[in-house]
């Protein structure tokens, strides 16, 4: 059965209602709009289904363009991934303090604006329709296995109180303002992007969540 | 449209797109901050934004709409220079200079916040201000000066 966003109201999630809608908005820029479609599945989905689809939500949140900006305590942006060579902190000694958004007189804005219009210059800081920052500090990411980003994922402690419908929702509502993980498929400038594509990744999280978030076997 | 820069509200007639640093420069006639990379990614081009420190070659006119712009000509005078414009001199920190506008803005606004600064949080606040010459030493020292001096010492 394959459904459009309207689904997503009857997942409970209430924020999205129109069916098909074209997501399109953001800061206020205008540029192509991010079809999304919630593909419900048919009947009960099985363990094996789920960590599958677990498999792929891993190789996005492990990847450079989404891991670098999950780093842990220190508050330190990294740096990795084909586009960078040697992986390494992010340069010109940038910490983004405890606030997450950079330090208090220099946040994460100075270089990285906000703004919806496509990423186009290479190496320049690139932007999103939020405003720039680190993720939240539960959500560590970098240089994490898939047994801990999972169990990290699927607890509502550390993944911002969401559930499975939250984090299918998250999702939905990136791509609605343009924020991190729409800008992770897409980033421009001749970054690598995550694998997959952001409906991939919102087809794998309906699925992984539907399954109910099975995490890998530490024993592999 | 209207921007307000340092303290005015002037009417530029431009695209919503322009950049900032082109308005700034080529329609303002506000030659303090300087074209460097054209990316965000030397800081000679720094404003203030509402007292946060922006790079203007990657900010649009639009995006800075209502809020106050203030360059390194609206910071200080020449007869009443702001305590980091005067700590730059004591100190002769600029070598060439060109990186020096964007480099005291964004002291401005570490100061603002922060009073009395740490190495570490001038470390952290300048070395996105990238100076081919290599004075931040200089820098360091004339931060606390002009912290010294903000804080009446």
């Amino acid at each position: 059965m394959k459904k459009t966003l309207g689904l997503a109201s009857a997942l409970g999630l209430g924020v999205i209602a129109a069916m098909g809608v074209a997501l399109s908005h953001g800061s206020g820029d205008d540029d192509a709009a991010i079809d999304l479609v919630v593909n419900q599945p048919e009947g009960d989905v099985s363990r094996e289904e789920g960590l599958a689809a677990w498999d792929r939500i891993f190789a996005v949140a492990s990847h450079p363009r989404c891991a670098n900006c999950h780093t842990d305590e220190n508050n330190v942006p990294m740096w990795s991934g084909p586009s960078y060579g040697k992986t390494r902190p992010h340069g010109m000694n940038i910490n983004a303090g405890m606030s997450r958004i950079g330090i208090e007189s220099m946040p994460c804005t100075t270089c990285h604006t906000q703004s919806t219009k496509p990423n186009t210059i290479p190496h320049a800081p690139p932007h999103t329709g939020h405003v720039w920052m680190l993720a939240p500090v539960e959500f560590v990411w970098f240089g994490k296995d898939t047994q801990t980003i999972c169990a990290q994922m699927r607890d509502p402690e550390r993944n911002g109180g969401r559930d499975g419908a939250g984090l299918v929702e998250h999702i939905l509502h990136d791509a609605e303002i343009k924020a991190f993980i729409t800008w992770g498929f897409n980033p421009g400038g001749g970054r690598e992007p995550a694998p997959g594509t952001m409906q991939d990744h919102l087809n794998d999280m309906v699925t992984w969540t539907a399954a109910g978030m099975p995490c890998p076997d530490p024993a592999g | 449209m209207q921007l307000i820069v340092n303290g005015e509200t002037v009417d530029a007639d431009v695209e919503e797109d322009m950049p900032l640093l082109w308005v700034l420069r080529d329609e303002l006639n506000v030659k303090g901050p300087k074209y460097g990379c054209g990316i965000a990614q030397c800081g000679a081009c720094t404003v203030h934004v509402d007292g946060m420190p922006v790079r203007s070659c990657s900010i649009t006119a639009k995006q800075v709409e209502g809020a106050e712009v203030t360059t390194i000509e609206g910071l200080g005078t020449p007869d009443a220079l702001h305590a980091v414009q005067e700590a730059w001199i004591d100190h002769q920190v600029a070598q060439c200079g060109y990186c020096q506008s964007g480099q005291i803005m964004s002291a401005a606004a570490l100061l603002a916040i922060y009073p009395e600064p740490s190495d570490e949080q001038i470390d952290r606040a300048l070395s996105a201000n990238l100076c081919r010459c290599g004075t931040y030493p200089r820098i360091r020292e004339a931060v606390k000066s002009a912290a010294a001096k903000l804080q009446g010492a």
